[in-house]
């Protein structure tokens, strides 16, 4: 077996590069071929056609004007009888050429001031000013004048068209190639001493080829349509010289009594543009789009047909209902296209207490808060299981139902307050249009009411807050705004994503006093999302550790803490600074090697056994969630009761470093590095 | 905000002395003197020097173009070298034309760019795709065909349009709108299709943004999470393009008013450059300049006064 191995890596390595060649996304696109077949046709079709046209562009047929097409003239002919087919290809390789000398110029002058743009704050200041002042120019009529003073020499006025167009190429590229600028690969070529020339062309225009090929084919697009323009009001080549604008120009003479002339031209002409656009825009295509917060109605309309058959299939199996539980039976969340996100997830949060959802990132912790109000981003749905509320099933509810649940049963705090609030619009106007909307409150009472709630979650000077908008206010107050959003409805289950994270330490510390507060008031329950066990020893009852996907153990919040049966709880616990009291600080903290897998590489055993100090065979089959017997508890891990009975504890294991500590150095020193290492 | 409008008609200004700078050195690099241009051929070679020294033609380059900046500033662009008239006075007449085509045109462009945006972007689907490639369609198609083909099938074939000429306003509004229908929608073809790629991209740009998932967990209508917040958002973007587009439409303009002859800034340019009228050139390259950083001001500071952040500053 083993020597089969190399050969197996070496053969998926091939097909991945033939696949990846295959699935380039200019190939990959339908429009995107079809233009690269017909702008190389046209190419080939330019350049040779001195030896197959049919016709010289000259010639004239006084048997055939003004003919349609014909089995001699295949595209028909003009008002002297000469050949379209002939003279439109005649013309071809000049006009494609030239329209190519636009986009030398363009995107070159345009990638070249935006690497020099990139490289000094000062370069950037001049040349967007002069950039400025270019694009607001009447380019066209520029164009003119220009014609006036040199006459009609195409391949210079192409040139010139160029440089006012590299003004919004500048444009385009200035924002990746500072980016790009700002890596810390650049950084460290820069300390090496390489040369600001060395590293723009190494390190910074390599970064910009797609976008560079991209406005390459819209530009030269650009170019065939402006120049055909000039040649449409008498600037083309000098006659009788054809050209594409000169013909459509001479073919609108005639769309009184020979309207066919328009259409072989303008044809050729519209292709040849469109196919440069299919080019760019296929190269263009971003990859990952971030995924839309409100899916378009096509996808809800998808979502409402998916919510009513699985409404349909899957009767409610909880008994009498209980007013403000959630019971979450057997969710999965997975992407549109069959990758599981969440695998048959269930916990129960009752009234007045607090859920904690732990886990490193990645481990679908969101994904299962955000399908609790339905609103998980497009691509992105509940594919089976049950999310129970009030007696109804959440997961199988269409958008409509929900609106009626959503802030008024359950509400929605975000990690990064800051994205959560709408940049455009005052807090006020945000506060009081949700408190009219969820409790039919009247204008004077949405407003008294939000003072109110802005008093309630700690905010001194309420009136002056409702003024601002979110720029103005900072993270932590603009958390609490958020929270008092949340409070608008007076829901009942609180859906907290990560609330603290974004947030400095001691604004987290206030922020998670006043939610403590709020549950104890209102006897609202919360689903607490979080990766921070300190947070979860704070404010949850319950917690339900998750791993890849699943829970992986779950209980009270006191025995998973004291009394943890999974691996992945020990070695979180065993990582964590906050979690470990000073007088028994490990001297190196815990580390779990590698990374959560992804939802891709997923195995069908359990999913934390590649990283699990005490994996074993016995780990390759799945594994049920079962009762742990640390209280109520229950764990996914087959060899719960073996490392329970034994006590074992995840051990620090020695961090691979590739300079290790010399053996001589002082203990003083030692105690730095620790330090370090925990900071 | 004051500090950033002064900021601003300073560059304005700036663009506009570039650009006359430019336009003057372009003109003197025209081929023939404009004693030779205003004769004609055949005139004599004394009476062309005559002319030309008359004109001021041989002062050296710097007093010219003072002169001619000084006179300008006052409104004065000087005689046409064909048919003497004044430069100002026909500019005057053609502005209008010009501008109602722009204006007419970017209006027209703005609204069905933006339904089409927004459509594709909130309906989504098959819906998106017909949307994305007929308006991939009109980006290709350039302005003259269209024109040619409106032409044919309004004017030619229906008579719904007259196919050419322009009707002043104050002569009869209702000509007035009917000789500029085809020219603007023509001209609007092309600026909907650009309108419409750039709606729909701030469109679904804002619709990424994580304040809409606030507002939809506290069950804000549909509707109004479109087009009241994400539409909001996405306006800034979008007066941008179109400010743009202005630009591009006034320059435009030129192929329009040449296919349904049309008397206006873009004829003028066409004919003065033809006939290496060089006062008549500079005047025009002026006057558009200054329309078009004029409307692009506004337009900017439209935009900025949209964003929360710039306005309270």
């Amino acid at each position: 077996m083993i020597p089969t191995l190399p050969a197996t890596t070496l053969s998926t390595q091939r097909k991945s590069a033939l696949t990846k060649l295959s699935g380039h996304r200019l190939l990959a696109s339908p429009a995107g071929l079809a233009g690269t077949v017909w702008l190389a046709a046209m190419i080939i079709a330019s350049l040779t056609a001195p030896w197959w046209m049919p016709f010289k562009t000259e010639d004239q047929d006084f048997t055939a004007v003004l003919s349609g097409p014909t089995a001699a003239h295949w595209l028909g002919t003009d008002e002297l009888g000469r050949d379209i087919l002939s003279r439109i290809f005649a013309s071809a390789a000049e006009t494609l050429g030239t329209s190519f000398i636009t986009v030398m110029v363009g995107v070159g002058l345009g990638t070249l001031m935006a690497l020099a743009a990139a490289n000094s704050q000062r370069a950037e200041g001049v040349i967007s000013r002069v950039t400025e002042i270019m694009m607001s120019l009447p380019g066209t009529v520029i164009i003119l004048a220009v014609i006036g003073a040199v006459g009609t020499n195409i391949p210079l006025i192409m040139g010139i068209l160029g440089v006012l167009i590299s003004a919004g190429i500048y444009r385009v590229m200035l924002g990746q190639a500072k980016s790009l600028q700002n890596q810390l690969y650049v950084d460290a070529a820069k300390v090496d001493g390489l040369n600001p020339l060395a590293i723009s062309v190494r390190h910074v225009l390599p970064g910009l080829s797609t976008t560079i090929v991209v406005q390459s084919a819209l530009i030269f697009a650009v170019g065939l349509l402006i120049q055909a323009g000039l040649a449409f009001i008498g600037f083309g080549p000098p006659l009788p010289q054809p050209s594409w604008g000169g013909m459509i120009q001479s073919a609108s003479q005639h769309v009184y009594d020979a309207p066919w002339l328009m259409v072989p031209t303008g044809v050729v002409l519209a292709l040849t543009v469109l196919s440069a656009n299919a080019i760019g825009n296929a190269l263009g295509k971003a990859p990952n789009a971030t995924a839309s917060h409100l899916p378009s109605a096509a996808i809800r309309r998808k979502r409402a047909t998916q919510a009513a058959a699985a409404a349909a299939a899957a009767p409610i199996v909880q008994n009498p209902p209980v007013a403000g539980q959630l019971s979450v039976r057997g969710l999965s969340v997975g992407v549109d296209g069959g990758t599981p996100l969440v695998t048959d997830v269930s916990f129960d949060v009752e009234p007045g207490t607090v859920l904690g959802l732990v886990g490193e990132s990645g481990c679908g912790k969101t994904m299962t808060a955000l399908s609790l109000m339905g609103l998980l981003p497009s691509g992105v749905a509940v594919t089976g299981g049950q999310i129970l509320w009030n007696g109804k099933n959440l997961a199988a509810a269409t958008d409509k139902d929900m609106e009626a649940v959503r802030g008024r049963d359950i509400a929605l705090i975000s990690q990064e307050p800051m994205r959560a609030l709408d940049p455009m619009f005052t807090v006020g106007y945000q506060l009081t249009s949700a408190i009219r909307r969820l409790r039919s409150f009247g204008r004077a009472a949405a407003r008294a009411e939000a003072l109110d709630l802005l008093e309630k979650v700690g905010i001194v000077d309420a009136p002056r807050i409702l003024k601002t908008y979110p720029h103005q206010i900072s993270g932590g107050m603009a958390q609490r705004v958020a929270i008092a959003l949340a409070l608008s409805g007076k829901p009942r289950l609180l859906v907290a994503d990560e609330p603290t994270t974004a947030l400095d330490v001691t604004v987290q510390a206030e922020i998670l006093s006043l939610l403590r507060s709020l549950v104890k008031d209102t006897g609202m329950s919360v689903v607490m999302v979080t990766h921070d066990l300190g947070v979860v020893a704070d404010i949850c009852d319950q917690v339900a550790v998750m791993y890849a996907g699943q829970v992986v153990e779950n209980g009270a919040t006191d025995s998973i803490l004291d009394d943890p049966r999974h691996p992945y709880t020990l070695a979180l616990l065993a990582a964590d600074p906050h979690a470990n009291s000073a007088h028994d600080m490990p001297e190196r903290l815990a580390t779990i090697k590698g990374q959560v897998p992804q939802p891709k590489d997923w195995p069908s055993g359990c999913r934390f056994a590649a990283r699990c100090q005490f994996a074993g065979s016995a780990c390759e089959v799945p594994v049920p969630l079962l009762p742990s017997g640390s209280g109520e508890g229950r764990v996914r891990c087959v060899k719960a009761d073996e490392l329970a009975m034994e006590g074992l504890a995840w051990v620090a294991t020695d961090v691979p470093v590739v300079n290790p500590v010399p053996a001589e150095v002082p203990a003083r020193h030692r105690l730095d590095i620790i330090e370090k290492d925990m900071a | 905000m004051a500090m950033f409008i002064t900021k601003r008609l300073l560059m304005a200004l700036a663009t506009v002395l570039v650009v006359a700078v430019l336009a003057f050195l372009l003109v003197h690099a025209m081929p023939g003197s404009p004693g030779a241009v205003s004769l004609g051929a055949g005139a004599s070679q004394d009476a062309i020097d005559q002319l030309n020294q008359t004109l001021g033609w041989n002062d050296p380059l710097l007093v010219q173009f003072f002169r001619w900046l000084g006179d300008a500033a006052q409104g004065n662009f000087g005689n046409s070298l064909i048919d003497g008239r004044s430069i100002t006075t026909d500019l005057a007449n053609r502005l209008p034309v010009t501008a109602s085509l722009a204006a007419g045109a970017t209006i027209l462009s703005a609204v069905f760019g933006i339904v089409l945006g927004v459509t594709a972007a909130v309906r989504g689907g098959l819906l998106d795709q017909l949307i994305g490639g007929f308006v991939g369609l009109l980006v290709a198609l350039p302005a003259f065909w269209i024109g040619v083909i409106f032409v044919y099938l309004f004017a030619v074939q229906s008579s719904v349009f007259p196919a050419t000429g322009y009707v002043p306003f104050d002569v009869s509004p209702q000509d007035w709108a009917m000789s500029l229908a085809l020219p603007v929608i023509t001209l609007a073809v092309g600026g909907a299709a650009f309108i419409a790629r750039q709606t729909r991209a701030s469109m679904l740009e804002a619709l990424q943004q994580e304040h809409i998932r606030t507002l939809r967990a506290t069950a804000t209508p549909t509707w109004k999470i479109l087009y009241v917040h994400a539409l909001r958002y996405a306006s800034l973007p979008i007066v941008a393009g179109i400010a743009l587009q202005f630009i591009g439409l006034f320059g435009g303009s030129v192929i329009a008013e040449q296919l349904f002859a049309m008397p206006g800034l873009g004829q003028a340019v066409q004919t003065s450059v033809s006939t290496h009228d060089a006062p008549a050139v500079q005047g025009v390259v002026v006057i558009a300049t200054v329309v078009v950083v004029a409307v692009n001001l506004v337009l900017e500071l439209a935009t900025k006064f949209l964003d929360p952040k710039l306005r309270a500053s």
